[in-house]
């Protein structure tokens, strides 16, 4: 008797044992704690921020958008680049992680800050910078970065290192930038009886090429624009720059597109998809659609960074020499953009110092890592694209010539957009949420035949005026 | 994610008689002894339910009362402040406001006309036949069980203009090609026929069930007085399962109003001219585009007042189902 | 079947009457392929389509030529393996977590009977009553940091497999279940000396085994068509599960690839759902059905 109720009472503490555990064992593995971050093993010897990385310091750095598998040779490249790497700095480990879709998602960056789960070393947009601060996510880098850690410091571009700054302070390094351009189809414009090189450089000359084009036939569209998940509002504004305007005006605080260059965007693209039925039937397109078309010869033109092509050629299978590029039509400003590494709040020095070294090597040295035109002229890749293009001065000559010399593909298919360069515009301020209302515009002038246009502006202006206004 | 089901009542009584507990063999006891005892008793049941307990307060009730707070709620830079009835204001005075909810009650009436009826129709049929209905019943249960993201993506590839399998369907009749998600005006009704094929294989089973379940004398009685096919549906078995269609109907409201994959991967979200945004599809925009979690609990709340309302009726519904 | 339906036999049994019939059947079940199978077999067929026959206008029926190596491709490079074995590893754990803690539950609630259990098991049904997609916003607020425990659980399965256990209507599924089990059952086991858990244990789960099938399937189902909730706690790549992963990826890959993608994704179910198809329709039918 006395024996089954004891055997029941530590059942019942089993149970509650059990439980407990689970909680434990929740609040213990598996999980990361939103308090504390790991720091670096191995004191710095070097306490100044300025000196670079002792060659002995022995530091892990985590690092996403490391290639996919998918991207063989940029993942063998990335590999050797960090054995090179490793022979400067034999104790840092480079720990690469790798998306195998777009490396930065909008709602996805979102929640990775929110949760503080970015590596060490994370990728962002140029756009992303007030947002990363907003979440204390970014490691002031100003002391670590100077001409001992990144030599060719005062040969990048001092637009691309702005981006990057605020209140003077640098919160990053650059990988990558571009100006947006018209990304040609070579094949379909001799097709349709047009010169492939001379992309069309006024929006008139655009619609008309795009008629030609269209009438191919059999699914071919003249021009594609986006118009979902953001993209279509960053084309917007890029045509919005293109012709001179601005979709936010300069005190940052009022939406600036429902003006007569906005209706003049509008009524042009509404007329290309109505009027005309250039712009193919298949809307509501985000990144990455209109590239397959073009890939496939579905589609003449659209708005693109040069770097599309490289992409088109590797995860799509298209081949270079099919592609050309113009500035954008109306030349007035182009939307400049790209990418960064920034570095994690928290993290101890000798992370910071090895991950700048890493960065430097990687991405900021004419010749090396990334610059290596002759490794990538050998293992296949695109080579002779005007960008990405970081340098200014020397460095630029330097790399522009080791460019030409080890071209892959024609270069004389990006003679226009080099040789008719438009000024930068950088994206305007809380760029994504303003992209998002703008999507909605882009989709209703593409789906509606019967769009009201100056609805569709006055609607998006007020709503990007509550944007602007929620701080 | 719990559903509200067909079965009966969550909250019924129960109604067997609660006898004082049995000591074992009817030993005398001592008092204190019943003390300790129960004290045990109760602490081996709370243990068996603790798990279970701390999992919903952390995922579910403590959720729940955030909900509320959020709603007056007004987060900066990790500063949270109270608003009062500001966030309500800001959703109330969006323009995509009065378009989520018309679009979302649009979306409920062509679900109930399609996601409705067509199971009903499908179980009356396949019910009639005396062959295959094996096969019937296999097809039409078939698509519930691909993962949603493949079928939602598989129709965003049908519906394509160009290239998509219905332009070239309507083609083979000779009927003109249509534009589908890509306008305004057919988006949603595309987005509801692909939702319909993915789910009405639960509620096609659900209908043949209740339909075995009429009696086949009624059917005969109708005969006698000589009504045709379409007035013994209307007479005899919609009222024999007048209930079962009752709660599918509301089941089918609570979950249409929640619909969030179908319109965020056929057409972004948002859809052509924001023709298929819908209020959940707002709420998502206001917490994970905008980082307005206030807005985004505001509007959620009144969601959840409107669908608390729906669950009620459902439960009293189901309640009478019961007896 | 011996069921009489809408339609008399007297009158199926007229040559007429069975003329129209075999018709009505040939229509219908022509229909329903053409409308269930026809979409499958363009998603089959249209994987094995080279990339620019996937996007020709207008389409082809029959692909112009077989790319089985689409399919290998689509494997590779969208990590579906991963993304496989993370979806599985979610769901049976989900399906672990449900049928410890929410039987535990259910049977304190239906056999042992606490203090405010009543109470508690009403609080537990309240939430059947709340959205899920309401409750998303402040359960994703929720698990970026724990309240008390302090802990950050996104891109950790727990994400997935806690927030499972909250599903009131699997414990009022399976509370049901063990009240109607007749008492003299379970008073004969504890005469003999069980303890409650051995009672459970060796008397309860034995003869419950239909209640826990359906519940089960729930657990894994749901985790295995849930989007949303996966899609925001689970945002690194490598951790996805497939519903999310595909979708990721959708932009990355030509369209016959993804395409072929969708297929393979859709076989592991697919082939489960036929397999079993008798357990699972009887089974979800019996169960009460969530859409």
């Amino acid at each position: 008797m006395r024996k089954a109720r004891l055997r029941r009472t530590r059942r019942a503490g089993a149970v509650t044992l059990a439980s407990a555990l689970t909680l434990t064992a929740l609040a213990a593995c598996g999980t990361s704690s939103s308090k504390d971050d790991d720091n670096g093993s191995g004191n710095s010897a070097n306490a100044d921020p300025a000196a670079p990385l002792d060659p002995k310091t022995k530091v892990t750095i985590t690092i996403d958008c490391m290639p996919p598998a998918a991207k063989a040779a940029e993942l063998k490249e990335w590999n050797e680049d960090v054995e090179e790497f490793n022979k400067t700095y034999p104790n840092v480990t480079v720990q690469g992680r790798s998306t195998p879709g777009q490396c930065l998602e909008p709602p996805r960056f979102t929640a990775m800050l929110k949760a503080k789960s970015q590596p060490d070393v994370f990728y962002t947009y140029f756009t992303d910078l007030a947002q990363v601060l907003d979440n204390d996510g970014a490691q002031d880098i100003s002391a670590y970065v100077n001409d001992r850690t990144v030599p060719l410091l005062k040969d990048i571009d001092p637009d691309v290192l702005g981006s990057l700054k605020q209140d003077g302070k640098l919160y990053g390094l650059p990988t990558s930038n571009y100006r947006m351009g018209l990304l040609i189809n070579r094949k379909l414009f001799t097709q349709a009886g047009l010169d492939p090189d001379t992309p069309p450089a006024t929006w008139d000359d655009v619609r008309a090429a795009a008629d030609k084009i269209a009438a191919l036939g059999g699914g071919v569209a003249g021009f594609g624009e986006y118009s979902a998940a953001n993209t279509g509002g960053w084309h917007f504004t890029a045509q919005m720059y293109s012709l001179g305007g601005d979709v936010v005006d300069t005190s940052g605080k009022k939406a600036a597109f429902n003006d007569a260059i906005g209706e003049q965007v509008a009524r042009n693209l509404h007329a290309m998809r109505w009027e005309d039925d250039s712009m193919g039937r298949t809307q509501l397109l985000k990144w990455g659609d209109l590239q397959k078309q073009i890939a496939t010869d579905k589609l003449g033109m659209f708005l693109a960074a040069p770097d599309d092509v490289t992409y088109m050629v590797q995860q799509l299978g298209a081949e270079y020499e099919n592609f050309g590029m113009g500035p954008i039509p109306g030349g007035k400003n182009t939307l400049a953009g790209g990418n960064n590494y920034m570095i994690k709040k928290g993290i101890s020095p000798d992370k910071v110092k090895a991950a700048v070294a890493w960065l430097n090597f990687k991405f900021t040295t004419v010749g090396k890592g990334h610059y290596d035109w002759r490794r990538a002229k050998a293992d296949g890749l695109p080579v002779g694209l005007p960008q990405p293009n970081l340098w200014l001065n020397d460095s630029k000559a330097e790399d522009d010539a080791a460019r030409k010399r080890y071209a892959t593909m024609p270069v004389e298919n990006f003679k226009a957009f080099m040789d008719n360069p438009v000024p930068g515009k950088a994206e305007p301020p809380k760029a994504q949420e303003i992209y998002k209302v703008l999507d909605n515009v882009m989709s209703g002038l593409l789906t509606n035949k019967d769009a009201d246009i100056d609805k569709l502006l006055s609607t998006a202006e007020s709503q990007v005026n509550q944007v602007l206004a929620t701080q | 994610m719990p559903a509200p089901t067909l079965v009966q009542d969550p909250t019924a009584k129960d109604r067997r008689p609660r006898l004082p507990r049995r000591t074992r063999a009817g030993a005398v006891r001592h008092p204190d002894a019943g003390l300790a005892r129960a004290v045990r008793r109760n602490l081996t049941a709370h243990g068996f339910l603790i798990g279970a307990v701390l999992c919903f307060a952390f995922f579910s009730w403590y959720p729940i009362v955030r909900e509320f707070l959020l709603a007056f709620q007004k987060t900066d830079n990790g500063h949270v402040s109270w608003v009062g009835w500001d966030n309500f204001v800001t959703v109330w005075n969006d323009p995509a406001f009065g378009q989520a909810w018309r679009n979302t009650l649009w979306f409920t009436v062509l679900a109930l006309v399609l996601g409705f009826a067509v199971p009903f129709l499908t179980a009356l049929v396949i019910n009639e036949f005396r062959h295959g209905q094996g096969y019937l019943r296999l097809l039409v249960y078939l698509p519930v069980m691909l993962p949603p993201t493949a079928s939602v993506l598989l129709f965003k590839y049908l519906y394509d203009p160009g290239y998509g399998m219905f332009n070239e369907v309507l083609a083979v009749f000779g009927l003109p090609a249509q534009q589908w998600l890509q306008d305004p005006d057919t988006a949603m009704l595309s987005v509801v026929v692909a939702s319909t094929w993915m789910n009405m294989g639960g509620a096609t089973l659900i209908y043949l069930a209740a339909l075995q379940g009429v009696p086949g004398e009624l059917y005969e009685a109708a005969e006698l007085d000589g009504a045709g096919l379409l007035r013994k549906v209307w007479h005899v078995t919609i009222p024999q399962t007048r209930l079962v269609l009752l709660l599918m109907l509301l089941m089918q409201v609570i979950a249409t109003m929640q619909v969030f994959i179908e319109p965020f991967l056929l057409t972004g979200g948002a859809g052509p001219e924001g023709s298929t945004t819908t209020v959940v599809y707002l709420i998502y925009q206001y917490a994970f585009n905008f980082n307005n979690y206030g807005a985004a609990a505001a509007l959620g709340l009144l969601l959840l007042v409107l669908l608390a309302g729906f669950s009620a009726v459902y439960t009293r519904l189901s309640r009478s189902a019961d007896d | 079947m011996s069921t009489r339906t809408l339609i008399s036999p007297a009158q199926l049994a007229r040559p007429r009457g069975r003329l129209l019939y075999w018709l009505a059947f040939a229509v219908v079940v022509a229909l329903f392929t053409l409308a269930f199978l026809g979409p499958l077999y363009w998603m089959v067929s249209g994987g094995l389509k080279t990339t620019q026959e996937a996007v020709q206008t207008p389409p082809t029926w029959v692909p112009g030529s077989v790319h089985p190596e689409n399919y290998r491709r689509a494997w590779e490079v969208m990590d579906l393996a991963r993304l496989l074995l993370n979806t599985l590893y979610y769901a049976f754990g989900a399906l672990a977590f449900q049928l410890v803690l929410d039987v535990a539950a259910a049977y304190s609630l239906s056999r042992l009977r606490p203090v405010l259990g009543k109470a508690v098991l009403g609080m537990m049904l309240v939430t059947l009553m709340i959205p899920a997609t309401v409750l998303v916003v402040p359960q994703y607020l929720t698990v970026l940091d724990m309240p008390i425990i302090q802990r950050n659980l996104l891109n950790s399965p727990w994400v997935i497999w806690l927030p499972s256990v909250t599903n009131a209507f699997a414990i009022f599924l399976l509370k049901r279940f063990f009240d109607s089990i007749p008492r003299e059952l379970l008073d004969a086991a504890s005469m003999d000396g069980a303890g409650p858990l051995r009672v459970l244990w060796s008397v309860v789960l034995p003869i419950s085994r239909p209640i826990l099938g359906v519940v089960s399937i729930f657990a894994v189902v749901g985790v295995w068509k849930d989007f949303l909730w996966p899609m925001l706690v689970l945002p690194d790549p490598t951790g996805q599960t497939l519903a999310v992963g595909i979708y990721s990826l959708a932009t990355s890959v030509p369209e016959n690839v993804l395409i072929a993608s969708l297929t393979i994704a859709s076989l592991p179910t697919l082939v489960l759902f036929l397999v079993f198809q008798r357990n699972i329709m009887s089974g979800l039918t019996a169960g009460g059905l969530k859409g």
